[in-house]
């Protein structure tokens, strides 16, 4: 497709994104190279890059502009304002995400994303490669991009989710499994899940490129398998986690313990409602007393 | 005949979207109304409904540009509610990250301004150059923007020798970049035609309206919270506050140019004198009470009211933006400015509406203010 004309839409983000994009122009990021030029009016323009998530007040502006805007129409979704509204998920005055309003063709996820991110996402969409050195792509030691699961460490204990600061992280509790989903549509990139991570199994990478044109597939997920409750049978608990507990109890906590191991596993493998019956109280009293008095003794 | 001229609600040259409603004279501007809204996101009501370590990435969202200074003056409010001691380390850390980011708010402006008086080759200089902080920002905190840096208890990443080398290394390279900001305002500087007398605030009308930071700086007035009310570091680190007298918009982008100096000179006298220790403490539970919290942001002063009622969910939050206070210098300026020069003087108080937005303020014509709240 011939000329690239390009007009900024923002309404109700942070402008983190707009700023990132503006940068886009200094020669460094080569958007200017691509044959891509930025527009004052929606009238010269043939591509919408959306910013924020749109509030009440700029729906209507939002509508009137997509009108205007000259075939092929394409529409760019930049930042995770505009892919879920993110952070401002919940805010009263919201109205998007955009999608909801009109067609996006294409989202770039990111908090902001990198200028780097959105020149190359330019350039997919126009099927134009940039040549550059490796360095030029190469986002620094410590760079909070794209999350990536240790498989082997996660426990499937869901600290992530907690903390999650923009609901980014789903936990789906299924028949026998647990699933332990990111959407980095909706994160904000804080990495206090890689912090409250107990076992270090959730990592934020370097990897930043996250252009996609169906935001559902903007996710990363990793299974934990579920155990059954010694009593009733039903599924309750991963299986890793009580593993991790028990043994965080016996080896570093109270290495005393060590002897009654398998009471304290045999106790834990009961679920919240076993627990109530008469029998586990009576079983899980006496466990308790032999606990503390092995306590007193030491 | 007057006649009325809208200004955006979006329009590129504007980075963020905002409508100026001007009723013109011929070629003067004789009234001016602000309609905000377009960015509003509810974000006072979102404060209450998360717990006050999730409240810092969205203190951070306010705004992209200072966000950093957000995040700061949420998590000095809160430390004050749950009794917590800073580590000296992170004071240090605190002031430095702080200050690389006023350095790169204050290119960022420069950059704008360029763009708003038709200096392109200025503007891709001093965008580029200022790509030195950004990248620095992002070796140091993981994002460019949106960096998260302060924590409640203290900061979360520490400065090693190697990172703090290449801090002095960047500040070095950055000098020229401010000298030659400094070439443009100076006496036959290429800003200097374009802004000297042009919207003028005077002393006495910046005090009445309100201003803050270097909008008030640029008429004179010496106050800037790091020195009145000294927060982290600031009260063991020599730093000038910088006055200019004319009032005009060059008034205010020298205030802003000479302010990158002295950044740097904050940055450096803190690496040299950084303390051994911890960079954070374990946050505790808040008591029941309130507290206000506030510090200098690149644009000025920025006030944070918190409200606990004992539970890790604060009961209120409360920001007051330094370009909300600015908001009423802009409509000052404006009246009996030229209409050409309607965007510089928008865009000389570096206004940030991602920040302001929590106001609609209809200017009457006979003067009279209506404030109304979207709250």
């Amino acid at each position: 497709m011939g000329k690239i004309s390009v007009y900024r839409f923002l309404s109700a983000g942070c402008n983190g994104c707009d700023v990132e994009i503006l940068e886009c122009l200094v020669p460094r990021y080569k958007l200017a190279d691509l044959d891509v030029e930025v527009v004052e009016r929606p009238e010269e323009a043939n591509v919408l890059i959306l910013t924020g998530g749109v509030n009440i007040k700029g729906k209507e502006e939002l509508l009137k502009i997509y009108e205007a805007i000259n075939p092929p129409r394409i529409v760019i979704a930049v930042g995770n304002c505009a892919l879920t509204k993110e952070i401002f998920d919940k805010g009263y005055p919201m109205v998007g995400p955009p999608d909801q309003l009109i067609p996006v063709n294409y989202y770039v996820p990111g908090c902001p994303p990198r200028p780097q991110a959105i020149v190359k996402a330019v350039a997919d969409i126009l099927g134009v490669k940039i040549e550059e050195t490796e360095d030029y792509w190469l986002a620094p030691e410590g760079f909070r991009g794209k999350h990536e699961f240790d498989s082997e460490k996660c426990m499937g204990c869901g600290a992530c989710a907690q903390i999650c600061t923009a609901d980014a992280i789903d936990v789906i509790d299924g028949p026998d499994k647990r699933i332990i989903r990111v959407n980095y549509g909706h994160c904000s990139f804080c990495a206090f899940c890689q912090d409250e991570c107990p076992t270090q199994a959730l990592r934020l990478t370097r990897e930043y490129h996250l252009l996609t044109s169906d935001r559902q597939t903007a996710r990363v997920a990793n299974e934990v398998n579920l155990v059954g409750c010694s009593v009733c049978g039903g599924v309750f608990f991963p299986q890793k986690q009580i593993d991790w507990a028990l043994k965080r109890i016996v080896e570093e906590k109270v290495p005393a313990y060590k002897d009654f191991s398998s009471d304290i596993l045999s106790a834990m493998m009961i679920c919240t409602k076993c627990r109530r019956e008469i029998g586990s109280i009576k079983r899980a009293k006496k466990l308790l007393a032999n606990l503390s008095e092995r306590a007193r003794k030491l | 005949m007057p006649e009325t001229v809208y200004i955006g609600p979006y329009r590129p040259q504007l980075v963020e979207p905002e409508r100026f409603e001007l009723l013109v004279e011929g070629n003067r501007i004789i009234d001016a109304k602000l309609e905000l809204g377009y960015m509003h996101r509810g974000i006072e009501k979102l404060f209450t409904t998360r717990t006050y370590m999730q409240n810092l990435a969205l203190a951070e969202r306010i705004c992209g540009i200072c966000s950093g200074i957000h995040t700061l003056c949420y998590a000095q409010t809160v430390e004050r509610l749950m009794g917590i001691d800073v580590p000296e380390r992170a004071k240090y850390l605190r002031c430095i990250y702080m200050e690389l980011e006023r350095l790169h708010s204050h290119y960022l402006w420069f950059g704008i301004l360029a763009h708003s008086l038709h200096e392109h080759e200025a503007f891709l200089k001093i965008m580029g150059e200022r790509e030195r902080v950004q990248d620095l920002l992002e070796y140091l905190t993981g994002n460019r923007m949106n960096y998260l840096i302060n924590t409640i208890g203290g900061v979360r990443r520490d400065i090693r020798p190697e990172k703090a080398e290449k801090i002095r290394r960047i500040l070095k390279d950055l000098k020229p970049l401010s000298d030659y900001i400094m070439s443009l305002l100076d006496d036959n500087g290429a800003f200097t035609k374009k802004t000297k007398g042009v919207g003028v605030l005077p002393r006495d009308r910046a005090l009445d309206v309100g201003a803050v930071g270097p909008t008030l700086r640029g008429s004179g007035i010496a106050s800037d919270i790091r020195k009145e009310d000294p927060y982290a570091a600031y009260d063991k680190l020599d730093f000038e506050v910088i006055v200019e007298r004319d009032g005009d918009v060059r008034a205010k982008a020298l205030v802003r140019a000479r302010e990158t100096y002295e950044s740097m000179k904050i940055i450096e006298q803190a690496l040299d004198n950084l303390p051994p220790g911890d960079i954070a403490v374990k946050p505790s539970e808040p008591r029941v009470g309130e507290e206000v919290g506030r510090t200098e942001a690149p644009r000025g002063e920025l006030v944070y009211y918190i409200r606990s009622n004992g539970t890790n969910i604060p009961e209120r939050v409360k920001v007051r933006t330094p370009s909300y206070a600015n908001n009423f210098a802009i409509l000052e300026m404006l009246r009996g400015e030229r209409l050409e020069n309607a965007r510089t003087v928008i865009e000389s108080i570096d206004p940030c509406f991602a920040c302001t937005d929590r106001v609609t303020i209809v200017d009457a014509k006979t003067g009279r203010r209506r404030i109304i709240t979207l709250k």
